[in-house]
């Protein structure tokens, strides 16, 4: 099967700035792929590379097998949610939803059955008739679904969709957009800085450092098995520990990371790990607390409610199990 | 629903065009850019330059034709006391209605600046912009009538028992005259007039941007109001009244309707060009005369330019 | 310590009167047009009579240079739309080399006494021995009009969220697509407010026009004339009322398309 987008050594420097830097990158039909980074990894230049906004300074970008170097934006098949949903504000919803068939010259009664027929798909069957700015933050991104979904696109581009909404409405829009591309089947790319989201929602993930890919795989690989130190402390805060830490743990001379959830708390005697709390945080559906342990690391432990939570200065204990412990060969 | 190809044909010359401007994005830029600046390039860049070079012509006295060959006899003629005169007295009065539209503009530009909230802040505005962009020879007429021997001022005065006051203002050397419409002071109230919004606005916005917890933090570290003036929003101010200065200066200099209706009859550097392109039929020196005023004004930008003033633009 | 809200006596005594002195003089040119005394500005007028009005209707002398000088206006309006629509693309979003120095170019046609653009244009017609015609003031006044488009038409681009043109290319739109459909009707308030203040300057205009016009008179023209010789008086404060409605309407229009923004025009002549 063909790949949806292929990169092929793609890079896009300004001047100096290497925003994408020789990035390789294949992406599965009908997969729901998450670029993580944070602001100004490359991550979203590398989704304007697939809409056509950028263009490589070097490599190749195929679609669907067909090389898009030459191909203007608005000649390909692949469609954007924007960040700030750049809903036209002269449009009503309608009209906003219907633009990329208009363009196409789709006669009226027939654009505007299919448009009616996207609202419907985002639940906003009624809200045709309304302005952009008579809408919440929540429909306005369900507008800019709908508009994007009516061209049928093989690829939908999605730059940070859900950064604008409140906690509970980004929640339920995570559902409802995975539920919604297992529905339509279409390659779904998804930009975001969250990498709760990019686990909890993708198939696959890269995640992008400073213009190149620190690890590409399924969610499960990339958090359990981080490939570099950035990997690690970015996608679930890990706790990095450098090799003499790691042999003391009973590991190999190597750098290892941990997650603060596989720790727990323990007596002190006779732990893996203790130490002085330095540091403790509520966070609702548990406590994060810190801990210097010996050798001058910092240990991060999440503790879920309903445990008793130690106090600051108090020395405690950690302990996990060995599989926990993730040995990478370099820092 | 995968039966269209994700990369659509081209489907005629405005495809293939968007598909070059996106290649070339040079190529739109500049399409759109080529018309003004022709337009702006030749017609006015150019009228400038054929200003320059007529300034360097000069004329035949006995024949009256315009000799085309260059020569700075023309310049030479500017500094005869009478021409001399001329820029001088245009400098004074350009400088004297910068200084007063300064002082008048500085309440209105204030109080709209700082107080004037919601529905009063939109009357100050176009308070300030209807008179800024209403006819500029209306209001100068106006004035002709407000100033005339037989108008309102002097029957205000004498209603009030107060003619003598303007008899006396007139009977000053040099700037009075036989009634206000024909003296100094005639001309240097309609200039003041006519020039004051374009005080106004820029010293507006730039108070506009002093941030009132600036100036409770003036007072909180124990400054009194007058001070608070004198050290904050004066200094603060400064770059919209050079920005506004620059505008009040600029068009004094180069009016020549207002001196010919309401004043004496000395010449200004305007009416100076106006007299000699048109009856005196010396295109040479009026240049001459028009580049009196460019020079001022590049040396005076350049001026403000280093005190920060366009950024209150 | 709370900071103090009120404004003090003086500084609204003051702001209330430099206004009055901004506004007040108008209001004798409407007054002056209803006076029966003819050959002088006596105040207060001896009588007051509507006959000028007829008066200044049957004047066939005022006629051609109103036809002149709404035509002038109309021309230089529309070569300023365009131009200037053209320009305020091109420099809202890109950078390019030269940028600073188009910008200046742009303003230095108001930026310069009127008196400078008139006598340069002036000569480069002698020196190329132009005949002076209605062209010939069209040329003066669209390239000073250039500029109040120009500002009213960037300050809209630059607010308009610049995602909303990639958006039209990403749904499948060609340029000339995205153009017309989305450029344009968001662009439509402020080249409506542009355009009417072009016109405004335009047919008042007189500075400029006395060098490029000839023996042709528009109004503003007609108007200096019995300025410096009058004949009678109150018709000319009625063709002063004409002009001063002329420029004062499409301005208040102006302000009322684009009030509540950002970019509410006017803020600089």
């Amino acid at each position: 099967m063909t790949p949806a987008v292929t990169f092929q050594h793609v890079s896009r420097h300004f001047g100096s700035v290497r925003a994408v830097d020789g990035v390789d990158l294949t992406i599965a039909e009908g997969s729901f792929f998450a670029m993580l980074g944070p602001s100004g990894s490359g991550k979203t230049t590398c989704l304007r590379l697939i809409s056509g906004f950028e263009k490589p300074t070097g490599g190749t970008i195929h679609i669907f097998g067909d090389d898009v170097s030459n191909t203007p934006p608005h000649l390909r098949n692949v469609n954007t949610v924007f960040q700030d949903y750049a809903l036209f504000p002269h449009m009503n919803v309608r009209d906003n939803v219907a633009y990329g068939l208009m363009v196409k010259g789709v006669g009226r009664a027939a654009r505007y059955g299919k448009a009616d027929e996207m609202l419907a798909l985002v639940k906003l069957d009624t809200y045709g008739d309304r302005k952009p700015s008579q809408l919440s933050g929540g429909q306005r991104q369900r507008v800019a679904l709908a508009r994007a979904l009516v061209n049928e696109p093989r690829v939908l581009l999605l730059d940070e969709p859900l950064g604008a909404l409140d906690l509970k409405l980004r929640e339920a829009m995570q559902d409802e957009l995975k539920t919604l591309q297992q529905r339509l089947g279409i390659t779904f790319v998804f930009v975001t800085h969250d990498q709760g989201e990019a686990l909890s929602m993708a198939d696959n993930l890269a995640v992008f450092n400073e213009g190149k890919i620190a690890q590409i795989g399924t969610p499960e690989e990339v958090y359990a098995k981080p490939r570099t130190r950035f990997v690690a402390d970015f996608v679930g805060s890990s706790n990095v520990l450098p090799p003499d830490i790691t042999r003391s743990l009973g590991g190999p001379t190597a750098w290892s990371s941990l997650r603060p959830e596989s720790l727990h708390l323990t007596a002190p005697g006779g732990a893996l790990l203790s130490g002085p709390v330095t540091s403790l945080r509520y966070l609702g559906a548990g406590n994060r607390i810190t801990i210097a342990a010996p050798g001058g690391a910092e240990i991060a432990a999440v503790i879920p409610a309903g445990q008793p939570v130690p106090e600051t200065g108090q020395t405690i204990g950690l302990t996990f199990v060995p599989a926990a412990l993730h040995v990478r060969g370099s820092a | 629903m995968t039966a269209i190809p994700a990369v659509l044909p081209e489907r005629g010359l405005a495809d293939r065009l968007t598909g070059l401007f996106w290649r070339r994005p040079n190529v739109l830029l500049a399409l759109a850019i080529a018309p003004p600046l022709i337009w702006l390039g030749v017609v006015y860049v150019g009228s400038l330059a054929a200003l320059l070079l007529q300034s360097f012509y000069s004329i035949d006295e006995f024949s009256g034709v315009v000799v085309p060959e260059f020569t700075l006899k023309t310049y030479a003629e500017l500094f005869r006391p009478q021409n001399f005169d001329i820029i001088w007295r245009t400098l004074l009065m350009s400088a004297l209605v910068t200084l007063a539209s300064a002082i008048i503009a500085f309440p209105i530009a204030y109080f709209a600046a700082r107080y004037a909230k919601g529905r009063w802040k939109a009357v100050f505005y176009l308070g300030v912009m209807l008179p800024l962009w209403s006819s500029y020879l209306v209001k100068v007429y106006a004035w002709k009538l407000i100033l005339a021997k037989e108008g309102i001022v002097t029957w205000v005065a004498e209603k009030l028992g107060a003619g003598f006051v303007i008899d006396a203002i007139l009977a000053i050397p040099a700037i009075g005259g036989n009634s206000l419409s024909t003296s100094y002071i005639g001309t240097f109230i309609v200039f003041v007039y006519v020039w004051l919004p374009f005080m106004i606005l820029p010293m507006q916005a730039s108070l506009e941007r002093v941030p009132t917890s600036m100036l409770e933090a003036s007072a909180d570290l124990g400054a009194t109001r007058s001070q608070t003036f004198r050290t904050v929003i004066l200094p603060l101010a400064l770059p919209g009244v050079i920005a506004g200065s620059i505008f009040t200066f600029s068009l004094t200099m180069g009016d020549y309707i207002i001196p010919q209706i309401v004043g004496t009859s000395a010449r200004f550097i305007g009416l100076a060009v106006y007299q000699q392109q048109g009856t005196a039929g010396n295109l040479p020196l009026a240049a001459a005369f028009a580049v009196v005023p460019i020079v001022i004004m590049l040396v005076y930008l350049a001026l403000a330019k280093r005190a920060g003033a366009f950024d209150a633009l | 310590m709370p900071s103090d809200n009120r404004a003090p006596l003086s500084l609204k005594i003051g702001a209330g009167l430099g206004l009055a002195f901004l506004h007040l003089p108008i209001v004798l040119i409407f007054l002056y047009a209803f006076t029966t005394e003819q050959r002088s500005y006596q105040f207060p007028p001896p009588g007051l009579t509507t006959k000028w009005f007829a008066v200044a209707w049957n004047r066939a002398d005022i006629w051609p240079p109103m036809i002149l000088s709404l035509q002038v206006a109309a021309i230089s309006t529309a070569l300023a739309l365009v131009l200037g629509t053209l320009v305020s693309a091109a420099m809202a979003r890109t950078k390019f080399f030269g940028r600073e120095q188009i910008s200046l170019l742009i303003i230095l046609p108001i930026a310069l006494p009127g008196v400078i653009t008139g006598m340069s244009l002036r000569s480069a017609f002698a020196l190329m021995d132009i005949p002076f015609s209605t062209l010939t003031i069209i040329l003066g006044h669209a390239t000073f009009c250039i500029v109040i488009v120009y500002n009213n038409a960037v300050a809209r681009m630059r607010r308009l969220s610049g995602g909303i043109m990639e958006a039209s290319a990403d749904l499948g739109a060609n340029a000339f697509q995205s153009f017309r459909y989305i450029l344009l009707p968001n662009l439509g308030s402020a080249l409506l407010a542009g355009g009417m203040l072009a016109f405004a300057l335009s047919f008042d205009e007189v500075i400029v026009t006395t060098f490029t016009a000839g023996q042709q008179s528009t109004l503003p023209i007609w108007m200096l004339q019995e300025l410096v010789r009058p004949r009678q008086r109150p018709v000319t404060n009625v063709v002063a009322i004409v002009v001063f409605m002329a420029t004062i309407i499409p301005i208040l229009f102006a302000y009322y398309v684009t009030r509540g923004g950002s970019d509410t025009a006017g803020g600089g002549k």
